[in-house]
């Protein structure tokens, strides 16, 4: 197995973001190919330049990619679809990044769309008689966690509502994000349970919505001033013993995914938690921010209470955590999310990000962790 | 490999047969039917079958089947029908039944039916991981006072309903309930 870092350096050429809402009146080939062209504008590209595509999505049933790719044109390049859960987009973007890394291809889309049936996701990742006796509600999938975290940190379901209230901040601030209007504390502490001890407004909004990015090698980069490169993309599946809520008693997981992954993808990029300016940590839940940054390496377990009160989470503090809102407004389209957290960063490190910008940032992490389990770490640098 | 079925309690184990071994199947389908509820039109019908045990003894409880990994030992609910051990990869599972008491790791109390449409149980409804003493965890419905329920509180293993069929059938579930203190 060749360690990533001793391949071929890939770049991020372009992005494509587009309004995520709930689409009525379009389909994921409408709103899916808006993204593609927009990434494709964005790197002064064509569209015939495009050596082959990864489509993440989880609901779009046979061939989603290539539908979406209709509408733009289809050009006898190999179309692939990945439905790796929440970890899709971030699953699409490295197997892009991997094929220009090993200069199989010099050009290459990944994107992520999806149109979200409504309501709760209805996750088929579940046995039989386990749906017949409601386990497949994922908010009180988390809850469970949520329990564990609290009885082993003393986190309180304050803190979580002041997640909420911060990533609702930066959302106000995101043109594109789903919910555009800020909450206060009191209204998400407010609002209606859900599945104790999380609220309405602790869980993710599910929208439509679609996210592209272009990697090519460094020589093809139109570019000479927007130069992001790929400092590592890591995606970790399951570990025996730590398949999420439960776990085993007899032997416990020797490490968590999400630290596993933040590992490699340290390793890999030479950076440690210290070097990172700006992160989008999975926050499809407010509680699993906090225990994300944990697991990322940003602090100790229990530790990221303090950071959070202290405001270090906020865009200008120290640790600025989904600046784009993050999935709480941002909204969650599954096969999408994972790509417009790198979307987010690529912004961040150009500089573009507008109001919500960090100031100076150079090095950004975006992390996935979706059913499966898969956690996914990419880490862009400028 | 002599087939067994292991009780696992606290006073140590005792042999049952092997509900794989024809002789254990027929036993299993024998509790089965003992448990379906005789005569009358109204069956009930388990949520699936083999998660537990119906007794034909008036008095003796129903256990949850399981299984244990005879080379690493690991404990596994539901019992793994293939007989290979998810944790050190050997085909050495042996069918056992597991304690019926255990302590809640976590809970939630969920007021919303989930998506799918699969569950037809009440609303509100509670499920969490509960730790038996023997070393597994498991995902389990609560009953019983559900407002009351709490990290670490002792329960103990009930079979219950979970909703009535359309053809009036009971569909039961396993599911924890605190044990009274008294």
């Amino acid at each position: 197995m060749k360690p990533m870092n001793q391949m071929r350096g890939v770049a991020v050429a372009g992005i494509g973001l587009m309004r995520w809402k709930r689409y009525a009146d379009q389909e994921i080939y409408d709103f899916g190919s808006e993204a593609i062209l927009n990434a494709l504008n964005d790197a002064g590209m064509e569209w015939k330049e495009i050596q082959t595509a990864f489509c993440g999505s989880v609901y779009q049933g046979t061939g989603s990619g290539h539908q979406v790719i209709k509408e733009i044109g289809m050009t006898g390049i190999p179309i692939v679809n990945v439905e790796n859960a929440c970890s899709s987009g971030a699953s699409a973007f490295r197997l892009a990044y991997q094929s220009i890394a090993a200069e199989i291809y010099d050009i290459v889309l990944a994107v992520g769309f999806e149109k979200m049936p409504r309501g709760p996701i209805p996750s088929t990742a579940f046995r039989p008689y386990e749906l017949k006796m409601g386990f497949n509600f994922q908010p009180a999938n988390y809850a469970n966690e949520t329990v564990r975290y609290m009885t082993e940190t003393g986190a309180t379901v304050e803190d979580f509502s002041r997640v909420t209230v911060k990533n609702r901040k930066n959302g106000a601030l995101n043109p594109n994000a789903f919910f555009q209007a800020p909450v206060s504390f009191e209204e998400v502490m407010n609002s209606r349970v859900v599945a104790t001890p999380l609220r309405l407004l602790h869980c993710c909004p599910t929208c439509d919505g679609a996210a592209a990015i272009i990697l090519c090698s460094k020589n093809k980069l139109k570019s000479t001033t927007n130069r992001i490169t790929v400092a590592a993309s890591v995606l970790a599946s399951g570990v025996y013993g730590g398949v999420n809520p439960v776990k085993s008693v007899k032997f416990p997981p020797p490490f968590d995914i999400v630290e596993f992954s933040a590992k490699q993808a340290y390793e890999i990029s030479g950076y440690g938690p210290e070097d990172m300016n700006v992160v989008q940590a999975y926050d499809t839940m407010a509680p699993s921010e906090l225990w994300n940054l944990e697991k990322l390496g940003f602090c100790k377990k229990g530790e990221v209470l303090k950071l959070l009160s202290d405001g270090d989470l906020d865009i200008h503090g120290k640790l600025p955590v989904n600046t784009d809102g993050g999935l709480l407004s941002r909204g969650h389209p599954l096969g999408a999310t994972a790509a417009a957290q790198i979307c987010e960063i690529v912004l961040q490190l150009r500089g573009e990000a507008g109001p919500r910008q960090v100031t100076g940032a150079r090095i950004g992490l975006a992390h996935a962790r979706g059913a499966g389990p898969n956690s996914a770490v990419t880490i862009l640098k400028r | 490999m002599a087939s067994s079925f292991t009780f696992l309690n606290e006073s140590g184990p005792l042999e049952f047969h092997n509900p794989r071994s024809p002789a254990g199947l027929w036993a299993l389908r024998a509790w089965s039917r003992f448990g379906s509820g005789g005569m009358s039109s109204k069956k009930k019908i388990a949520v699936e079958e083999g998660l537990w045990t119906n007794p034909s003894i008036p008095g003796e409880k129903p256990h949850l089947i399981g299984s244990k990994c005879l080379s690493c030992g690991e404990l596994y609910f539901p019992r793994k029908k293939k007989g290979l051990c998810i944790h050190c990869q050997k085909r050495a599972l042996e069918d056992v039944l597991l304690s019926g008491k255990g302590k809640i790791v976590s809970f939630s109390v969920v007021v919303q039916p989930p998506a799918g449409g699969f569950y037809k149980g009440p609303v509100p409804y509670a499920y969490g991981a509960v730790e038996l003493p023997e070393g597994v965890e498991l995902f389990s419905l609560f009953t019983g006072n559900l407002d009351g329920l709490q990290v670490g509180m002792q329960v103990e293993m009930v079979i219950e309903k979970l909703f009535d069929d359309e053809e009036g059938n009971e569909i039961t579930t396993y599911k924890f309930i605190p044990t009274r203190i008294n």
